[in-house]
């Protein structure tokens, strides 16, 4: 199934290191993934798990020390000056704070064409009548709005522009960052329902990150969840949210709360914190919270396993039966 | 008034209004509510309905300058609208206390968290430096922070946020106040700790019986931990009622519009949300009718024209505000 389709993204054992020496951090420690064309890939984890370094090694807006990206077979690793730029294209990266990544002293419309005016692409008239269009497919009318100034707007409009500017180089890959995360619930709606409208009119693939498991499972076909700068389950996600197979999964799950006065209570909740990156636990990176680990939790790290079609998980004691 | 002897706090016509450049911001209009002894109320809204300014409110924490406050606040018994500031500041510790979002704001960064801790109990209740110590070291184990007496060396800086969040609560507890306000307080926390704060809020709640103010932009965290909940837009309360009446049998369009459009862990993957169109008014530009209105699709004319009062639903404590309001069970199976 999964691995009859040629993957748009191929990342493989991906490591991004910061500082040196006593100092290291290991913030993405080895971590594997496909994106298959047209699909949304959720990355959930909480703060400080590498979620955001991800996706930023994926652009090579940070450098990764390690491991393999490939986009449609080629290699992004290595790639330099115009070759680099140029691959960029095909991928675009949205961020949580959609104020401060515009430039509040420029009109919407010339925000939306920085990137058609970098690479030109387009101009004069052309340019104009696509960045037309690219603002009104996002709902913002290009002849009330298009020369206002950035600043004159509110984060839902923010993060539309954001995504009008993102799709100017007609990107293969779309990398969201919290792209909601700061956003009223009527709002992210909003802007949720028009990704998805986006997404298939553009033919788009997605990671999307971000911390909120309900945003994700909303958005997503597939999810992986990180731990402590490493995937510890991977899987579809209406499956991998009915029955997680990793205790992470299990306690982050139980943690989110629904807008449901009959939602049972939680009791079993995760105590303690993560670990320091600085110094991650042998083994297991959870084992040191997690209820079930065993002396083998700490001196041999779980690799990898596939429960079900595309399910994997690693965890020695993985709390759903492995697929024979 | 009998209210005042049952209730911990009530709030009556409680109105705030900012003079700005603009002209007069009504941040809080005509808000009444009462809160019982060892009950939590939850108050939601989006950003800009008037959570913050509510809570700073009911507190007596506005600013000198600039703001109008009219209505009543009794936090038990105690006049705090128009009360001079040391007769509040009598008040605060003892009997209401306040948490807030972001535990930076409220924390010294240079000054050793036991320190801060210290200080209020030195302060408020007077005690010699010896015992707040031994006190301070019992309120930080009482909000589960391992090992309490090394933390009370701690700088804020050297805490995670879930760490400095509870320094923050053991801070507020430090007076043993009756009425705990915790406005956003776990917002920008992650998931797991965000559970562990509010069972922390709930178990402290019945150990100390304290009452307790919930205000959260999060449905979910007001869903399971709340006996009443208030639905806030544009500065007013648009409905109120038990957690119950307001999940599941609420009236005002704009509560059910809030509740359709927050995503849903249960939901299968691409379930399309009701988003509600627009967003919330200019405070500045208000119109005569229902705020909700310009966004509502349930309004008609008289919705644009004239402001619906709360008023009571079939349930006792049930009130919403809306001129066409969504029709009750009975109504729809019939
Ligand atoms: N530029 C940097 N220098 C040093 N350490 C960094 C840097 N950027 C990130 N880190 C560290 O790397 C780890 C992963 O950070 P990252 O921002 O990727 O997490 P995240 O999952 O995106 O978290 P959040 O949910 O808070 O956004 C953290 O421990 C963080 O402190
Ligand atoms: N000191 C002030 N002067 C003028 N206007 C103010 C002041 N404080 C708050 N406001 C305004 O009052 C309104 C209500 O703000 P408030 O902070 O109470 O909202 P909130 O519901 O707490 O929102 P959030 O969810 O973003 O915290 C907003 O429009 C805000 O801009
Ligand atoms: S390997 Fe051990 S510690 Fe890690 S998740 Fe599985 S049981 Fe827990
Ligand atoms: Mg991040
Ligand atoms: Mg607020």
């Amino acid at each position: 199934m999964s691995d009859s389709r040629q993957p748009l993204l191929k990342v493989r054992d991906l490591k991004v290191t910061f500082g040196k020496g006593r100092h290291e951090v290991s913030a993405v420690a080895g971590v594997s993934f496909d994106i298959y064309p047209g699909e949304t890939l959720g990355l959930v984890g909480e703060s400080g798990c590498g979620k955001s370094t991800t996706g930023k090694a994926l652009m090579r807006i940070i450098e990764p020390s390690s491991g393999s990206i490939e986009l449609e077979g080629s290699s992004l690793i290595g790639r330099k000056g115009k070759a680099l730029r140029n691959f960029r294209t095909h991928m675009q990266m949205i961020f949580q704070d959609p104020i401060s990544s515009l430039n509040p002293r420029r009109r919407v419309k010339d925000i939306v064409a920085e990137p058609l005016d970098c690479w030109k692409t387009v101009s004069g008239n052309e340019r104009d009548v696509l960045v037309s269009d690219l603002l009104s497919k996002v709902g913002i009318d290009p002849k009330v709005y298009g020369n206002r100034y950035a600043r004159q707007f509110s984060g839902g409009q923010c993060q539309r522009i954001s995504i009008a500017r993102s799709l100017a180089m007609r990107p293969k890959l779309l990398i969201c960052d919290e792209m909601v995360s700061a956003l009223d619930v009527s709002v992210q709606a909003q802007i949720l329902n028009l990704l998805e409208d986006l997404k298939s009119e553009y033919g788009l693939t997605l990671l999307f990150i971000a911390h909120d498991l309900a945003v994700v499972k909303n958005v997503s076909d597939r999810v992986a969840v990180m731990y402590l700068g490493k995937i510890c389950e991977i899987g579809p996600s209406d499956a991998l949210y009915e029955a997680p197979a990793h205790p992470y999964t299990k306690f982050l799950l139980g943690a989110a709360l629904e807008a449901d006065p009959d939602s049972p209570m939680h009791n079993q909740v995760l105590e303690g914190e993560p670990p320091s990156p600085l110094n991650p636990p042998s083994g297991c990176r959870f084992r040191t919270r997690c209820p079930n680990a065993t002396d083998k939790c700490a001196s041999e790290e779980p690799q990898p396993q596939e429960l079900a079609e595309g399910h994997f998980v690693s965890c020695h004691y993985p709390l759903t039966i492995q697929k024979k | 008034m009998s209210d005042a002897v049952h209730e911990l706090l009530v709030v009556k016509d409680l109105s705030t209004t900012f003079t700005t450049m603009g002209g007069p911001l009504p941040a809080v209009s005509d808000v009444s509510f009462t809160l019982a002894r060892n009950e939590t109320i939850g108050i939601v809204g989006e950003s800009g309905s008037g959570k913050t300014v509510l809570s700073r409110t009911i507190m007596g924490l506005q600013p000198r300058t600039n703001v109008t406050v009219t209505g009543s606040v009794l936090l038990n018994g105690n006049e705090m609208v128009g009360a001079t500031e040391s007769f509040k500041r009598a008040l605060w510790g003892t009997e209401v206390a306040m948490v807030f979002q972001d535990p930076m704001t409220s924390l010294n960064p240079v000054m050793r968290v036991g320190k801060q801790i210290d200080e209020s109990l030195r302060v408020r209740l007077g005690m010699s430096k010896q015992d707040a110590k031994t006190r301070a070291i019992e309120l930080l184990e009482l909000v589960g922070i391992p090992s309490p007496a090394q933390r009370y060396m701690a700088y804020p800086g050297q805490l995670s946020g879930g760490m400095r969040q509870r320094v923050v609560i053991a801070i507020a507890l430090a007076g043993s106040p009756k009425l705990l306000m915790a406005d956003e307080p776990t917002t920008g926390l992650d998931v797991t700790i965000q559970a562990q704060i509010l069972n922390l809020l709930d178990d402290l709640k019945d150990r100390l019986k304290m009452s307790v103010v919930l205000v959260t932009h999060d449905l979910g965290v007001v869903a399971t931990r709340t006996s009443r909940i208030v639905v806030m837009y544009a500065g007013r309360i648009v409905e109120i009622g038990s957690t119950r009446d307001v999940f599941s049998r609420h009236r005002m369009p704009y509560t059910r519009a809030l509740l359709d459009s927050s995503p849903k862990v249960s939901n299968a993957s691409h379930t399309r949300l009701v988003a509600i169109p627009g967003r919330p008014p200019n405070l500045l530009q208000l119109s005569a009718g229902c705020s909700f209105a310009p966004r509502c699709s349930f309004a008609t004319d008289k919705c644009h024209k004239e402001r619906p009062e709360l008023q009571a639903a079939d349930e006792p404590g049930h009130a919403f505000a809306c001129w066409n309001p969504l029709p009750t069970t009975m109504e729809q199976q019939s």
